[in-house]
């Protein structure tokens, strides 16, 4: 089974500590959700999980093969057409013109795109169907780990939750894990298996929140009332600005630096 | 099926389209060469003959077989001199786009040759390579160089650092992320680039060779001034135009559309 465990990341712009002994594990299948306000590094950690940034310092062990990336905005290629933005990862595994197309074809219509979408240059597609694009590009390569970025925070209640169902659906039929970086609370809570909260600086973990609900069990209702919860919640209210207080700086065991640790 | 339709038909769309507009162009010309005409009624034929008798005069000229083989002299010289500065001035120019430090140092330095007149390079090139075809070439070469470098350093220092972590995400082959990512981008900077490039080198090319060379367009210019034959010196004039033109929206505009039709085409 496929795995990533992170100890002990520690990362540093110029002097700015964005992110100080910060650690975490995922496992296949599983959803795991970083919540946070603003500025407390979780686009940093996950452009570190992406390979996009390399660390100051880490203890990281990884065995997912086909990593996939849902930016926050679409990031499209305007010279490529839908069709060819899709299956972008696809050619870069060697995969032939003929299959691609077939691919496309496919997952446009999993998507909710039409045949004529596919022809499309992003520049003719609404918002909505760019981002239905990018995250069909992230699927198209059938990773085993799905790193989001906010990618559904620009779009209407009634996408989302489309976008959400193919989401589901992804995990269920392949096992694949997703690391999702969220503002929501309640995506938070509709979609992962646990919940990361995390404060900026420097930017690191505080809380951490499991859901037991199985999804398909999970009705609206269900989401509000724990939503509601976790709102509750001493670290989550200091976090987000809700409520006065310090959160202190942990450091989780003495030595400084990674001398003899392992995952 | 429709897929592989559209292109096709949006293809045909846009070169009909594109040929319409053309009437735009020839009525503006059309109007200038009105305008042509009447100062031609004004000023007599030594002064200014008119379109018609100009026109006249290069066809006989090229029934003579005067004009041809001069036309083809200079154009081989403007081939050379420009396939130079956009060969090796825009491999230089990405380069310079690839670091940061190589493309502030390079800005004064483009600058300083954009600035730096041809008739100057003229001079300097007739003191380095004599009267012969080294001396065209070369100026035309000096001439377009910073124009092709500037376009391509300047593509490759603006393309989106977003997109490059896209390529880097879904680990993308060097191949790949040169055919897909930077070629695409650099070209919509490089095909301006080029046009501007084209235009000087034609104008370059006939300025030194009035001064410098014995044969070619420009050495014809200066016969027909030396014989006071305005005629045959709008001919000339004309002809070299009419190439540009010819190579311009002929050539490399119905070009620059099929590889930017990701950018020009309206939305639905």
């Amino acid at each position: 089974m496929s795995e990533l465990h992170i100890r002990h990341l520690y990362h540093r712009y110029g002097i700015t500590e964005v992110l100080a002994d910060v650690g975490l594990d995922l496992y296949a299948g599983e959803t795991l959700a970083l919540v946070g306000p603003s500025g407390c590094g979780k686009s940093t950690l996950l452009h570190i999980v992406a390979g996009l940034l390399t660390p100051s310092e880490v203890v990281m062990q990884s065995t997912f093969r086909g990593v996939a990336c849902v930016f926050q905005e679409p990031r499209l290629m305007p010279w490529k057409n839908a069709a060819d933005n899709i299956t972008l990862g696809l050619k870069a595994l060697g995969v032939p013109k003929a299959a691609r197309q077939r691919q496309a074809i496919s997952l446009a219509e999993r998507m909710g795109l039409s045949v004529e979408d596919l022809g499309k240059y992003p520049h003719e597609l609404s918002g909505g169907m760019q981002s239905r694009v990018s995250l069909a590009r992230a699927l198209a390569i059938n990773p085993d780990l799905l790193l989001l970025d906010e990618p559904f925070s620009a779009l209407d209640i009634g996408l989302k939750g489309e976008l959400y169902r193919q989401l589901e659906d992804q995990v269920h039929r392949h096992g694949t894990a997703v690391l999702m970086i969220t503002h929501d609370l309640m995506e938070a809570v509709r979609l992962a298996d646990r919940i990361l909260m995390m404060v900026p600086a420097p930017g690191r973990m505080v809380y951490e929140f499991t859901l037991q609900q199985p999804q398909a069990e999970r009705s609206s209702n269900w989401v509000y009332q724990t939503t509601a919860e976790l709102m509750q919640v001493n670290e989550v209210r200091i976090g987000f600005g809700l409520a006065e207080g310090e959160l202190p700086v942990q450091s989780s065991h003495g030595h400084a630096q990674h001398s003899g640790c392992a995952v | 099926m429709t897929l592989f339709l559209r292109p096709v038909r949006k293809a045909l769309g846009a070169t009909l389209a594109y040929l319409w507009s053309g009437w735009g162009a020839v009525a503006s010309i059309l109007l200038f060469c009105a305008l042509w005409e009447f100062g031609g009624r004004v000023y007599g034929d030594l002064v200014l003959p008119g379109p018609v008798a100009t026109l006249q005069q290069l066809s006989s000229m090229f029934e003579s077989g005067q004009a041809l083989p001069e036309l083809i002299i200079s154009a081989r010289r403007t081939l050379y001199g420009l396939g130079l500065a956009l060969g090796i001035g825009t491999l230089l120019g990405l380069l310079a786009g690839r670091s940061l430090t190589a493309a502030m140092m390079s800005r004064p330095l483009v600058t300083l040759l954009l600035g730096m007149p041809p008739i100057a390079w003229l001079v300097l090139a007739m003191l380095w390579f004599g009267m012969g075809d080294a001396t065209p070439v070369f100026t035309v070469f000096i001439a377009c160089f910073p124009i092709a470098f500037a376009g391509a350093m300047q593509g490759g220092r603006t393309l989106d650092n977003k997109l490059k972590d896209v390529a880097l995400a879904y680990r993308l082959p060097w191949r790949m992320v040169l055919t897909d990512v930077y070629l695409p981008h650099i070209t919509s900077y490089l095909f301006p680039a080029w046009i501007t490039a084209l235009g000087t080198s034609w104008k370059v090319v006939v300025m030194a060779e009035l001064l410098t060379t014995v044969d070619g367009v420009g050495a014809a210019l200066a016969v027909s001034r030396a014989q006071l034959d305005t005629a045959s010196s709008l001919g000339w004039i004309v002809a070299v135009l009419g190439l540009l033109l010819a190579l311009e929206y002929l050539l490399l505009e119905p070009i620059k559309r099929r590889v930017e039709r990701w950018r020009t085409e309206p939305g639905p």
